[in-house]
């Protein structure tokens, strides 16, 4: 078995990469070109006035209005928490970081039903707090307070997980050679941390900005699906599908998928800029784990 | 500004990584902290820095207890061997780091901050390089960067964490002669971190030997060298070679050689051991001294290494003796040669026991 592996590997037959490469680029169509394209396809179905029409309608837009509120609130919560939650773990050394390493990720495995019933069972009118906020009149369940919580919750794990890699690799010398010449560890933090970890930093927004506006299962679970007030795009999409208004439903979605275009062709952007973060950072993370385990 | 440790005692978790340090380094000294890895140097320089706090005892600079104060109120200057230059500042950017970070009533002038960088640059003679990043220089050239960037804030301590170890002989070698001038230039207190013994001894006024988290010895190179108070000291300043003390009677014996009376050596558990470097070998006629056979021969510049089988050894340990090239030149030794050995200095030390070492010389 090891001498096997020790083998270099055979090269390929002259068919080989021809075949690998139609069966990839027949997946990828089959996949994703070709339901992308359906759903524009469906939402310009009825023609540009229609797809027009019904984008404007005021609960769809009502709908964008609040996708776009919600990811505004999570992803710079989300970013401060990312930042430092990573310098924590990168920089220091206290009891108990695996853990705090390993609960960052609980939201990838929970599923977002779940974490949507979490914070039913904590707020709604039966939950542990609920009374309390009952009689201090404040809506947190089947409200923005509650699709908020609920996306921050989803998405959290985002810019913290972009973040450990790359600040490990870097080590502290750089922050301890700043203070040693006598910065601030304010002056420290944005001359010097900030700018080592930007494009890992842009790169854990643009994901977790991605989710927080594609997010269904957590939010569907909390907004109770008030028209115009507590429906997300994605929301939105489901319920004008279920009244069986395609057209409607794929404009939005069509909405949707091309702030989800504009995502990746962000992050193939900043890949091009700086083709060695990758790197550094799969190395870092492999490197993390070997210690880990 | 001179530095002293008192009692200084750090742990990490179970580990102790230095215990009980009392150092002083006069004003303007330039220490060498020298020891294997793991035994308490970088910690020992990280706790002078401000980088680390120690567990127990106090550090006092010119006298006043700095224990607590943080890093930048210190004045030292700090040089990683990693060099910690900030990657996405050019070079000028890097070393007037420093002065740029002052609060605004303590930040001297742009034009005379240009100046400056401009004088230190051409003081480390990288002047031409002000435009460029660091990731463009070698790492000779990165590590003169942040020399630099350290004297800006016009230290009062330099602090070297194994400046060069990160570099090729050449350079390392150029370096070394570099800080010496440097230092001497300046007049700062310079402490440097490093694993060479040879760097040690070529750069430092003073080298302080550390093993397991304490001081072995302290004094100026040749002492430390020539006058090694413990077996560790002796084998980690340059090559040894060790052979056992044999007793005969009332005398003791390195082989057939005679050293001293049985009753001067040390009470050790474990017997006595002798350490001898190897250019105190004197290599003579086979007719005298302790018989041994040559049995290889190295000609490395201007000395020559000689391996020597003596009689009664084990043939897979022989003794190494350096001899000049000069002489080599002149008596040729060959492979398989004959000879006789004779030591020109010993060093007696018991192998148990921690009692005080014996020297000997031939008359």
């Amino acid at each position: 078995m090891a001498a096997a592996e020790a083998r270099a590997p055979r090269p390929l037959p002259a068919l080989g990469r021809p075949i690998l490469i139609a069966v990839a680029l027949l997946f990828l169509g089959l996949f994703l070109v070709l339901p992308l394209l359906a759903v524009f396809v469906q939402a310009l179905a009825k023609g540009v006035t229609a797809y027009a029409a019904a984008i404007m309608d005021p609960t769809a837009w009502a709908a964008v209005k609040l996708t776009l509120l919600v990811a505004a609130i999570a992803v710079p919560f989300n970013l401060v928490f990312g930042v430092a939650a990573a310098w924590a773990i990168a920089k220091f050394e206290f009891r108990g970081k695996s853990t705090l390493i390993t609960l960052i990720d609980l939201p990838f495995a929970v599923s977002p039903v779940i974490a949507g019933l979490i914070f039913i069972l904590l707020f709604g009118s039966h939950g542990w707090f609920g009374g309390y906020l009952q009689i201090h009149h404040i809506r947190v369940v089947f409200a923005v307070p509650g699709i908020v919580l609920a996306t921050i919750f989803v998405t959290f794990p985002f810019i913290a997980r972009e973040l450990i890699p790359v600040m490990q690799a870097q080590g502290k010398d750089d922050e301890e050679t700043a203070l040693s010449l006598g910065a601030t560890g304010w002056q420290t933090f944005w001359r010097v941390t900030l700018p080592n970890i930007r494009w890992g930093l842009m790169y854990g927004v643009l994901l977790c900005n991605a989710r927080a506006m594609g997010e269904f299962g957590a939010v569907s679970v909390v907004s109770g699906h008030i028209r115009g007030l507590t429906n997300t795009m994605p929301l939105h999409v489901e319920i004008l599908y279920n009244e069986y208004n395609y057209t409607a439903a794929f404009a939005v979605a069509s909405l949707l998928a091309l702030l989800a275009l504009l995502t990746l062709a962000g992050k193939s952007f900043l890949e091009w800029r700086q083709p060695d973060l990758r790197h550094a950072a799969r190395q870092a993370r492999d490197r993390t784990r070997r210690e880990i385990t | 500004m001179s530095i002293a440790l008192r009692g200084i005692g750090k742990q990490f978790g179970e580990f102790a990584a230095v215990k009980n340090i009392d150092l002083d380094v006069p004003t303007g000294a330039l220490i060498a902290l020298l020891g294997p890895s793991g035994c308490g140097k970088t910690t020992l320089l990280r706790i002078i820095a401000g980088l680390e706090t120690p567990d127990e005892g106090h550090v006092l600079f010119d006298g006043r207890d700095a224990t607590l104060w943080p890093i930048r109120d210190r004045k030292v200057g700090f040089v990683f061997q990693h060099y910690a230059l900030f990657r996405h500042m050019s070079v000028f950017e890097n070393v007037s780091f420093g002065l740029k970070v002052k609060p605004r009533r303590a930040r001297p002038p742009a034009a005379e901050i240009r100046n400056k960088v401009n004088s230190l640059l051409e003081l480390v003679q990288l002047s031409w390089a002000g435009d460029r990043y660091p990731a463009q220089l070698s790492g000779g050239q990165r590590q003169r960067v942040a020399l630099a960037r350290a004297l800006a804030v016009d230290p009062d301590v330099l602090l070297l964490d194994e400046p060069f170890g990160a570099l090729d002989s050449q350079v390392r070698h150029e370096l070394r002669r570099w800080l010496r001038r440097l230092h001497d230039e300046l007049h700062f207190t310079s402490i440097f971190v490093t694993h060479d013994q040879q760097e040690a001894i070529e750069v430092a006024d003073t080298i302080v030997v550390l093993n397991r988290g304490r001081i072995e010895q302290f004094g100026v190179p040749s002492e430390v060298y020539d006058l090694p108070t413990s077996a560790f000291v002796h084998r980690f300043l340059g090559q040894v070679n060790e052979l056992p003390v044999q007793v005969r009677g009332d005398r003791a014996y390195l082989g057939p050689i005679e050293i001293s009376p049985a009753s001067a050596l040390g009470s050790g558990t474990g017997g006595n051991i002798a350490l001898i470097r190897p250019h105190e070998i004197e290599i003579g006629a086979a007719s005298a001294g302790w018989p041994a056979v040559v049995v290889a021969v190295r000609v490395i510049g201007p000395i020559v290494r000689l391996e020597l089988c003596a009689e009664g050894q084990p043939a897979n340990e022989p003794l190494e003796a350096e001899i000049s090239r000069e002489r080599y030149e002149g008596e040729r030794f060959s492979v398989g040669q004959k000879v006789g050995l004779r030591f020109r200095r010993w060093q007696v030390y018991p192998t148990g026991g921690a009692a005080a070492a014996l020297r000997g010389a031939a008359a």
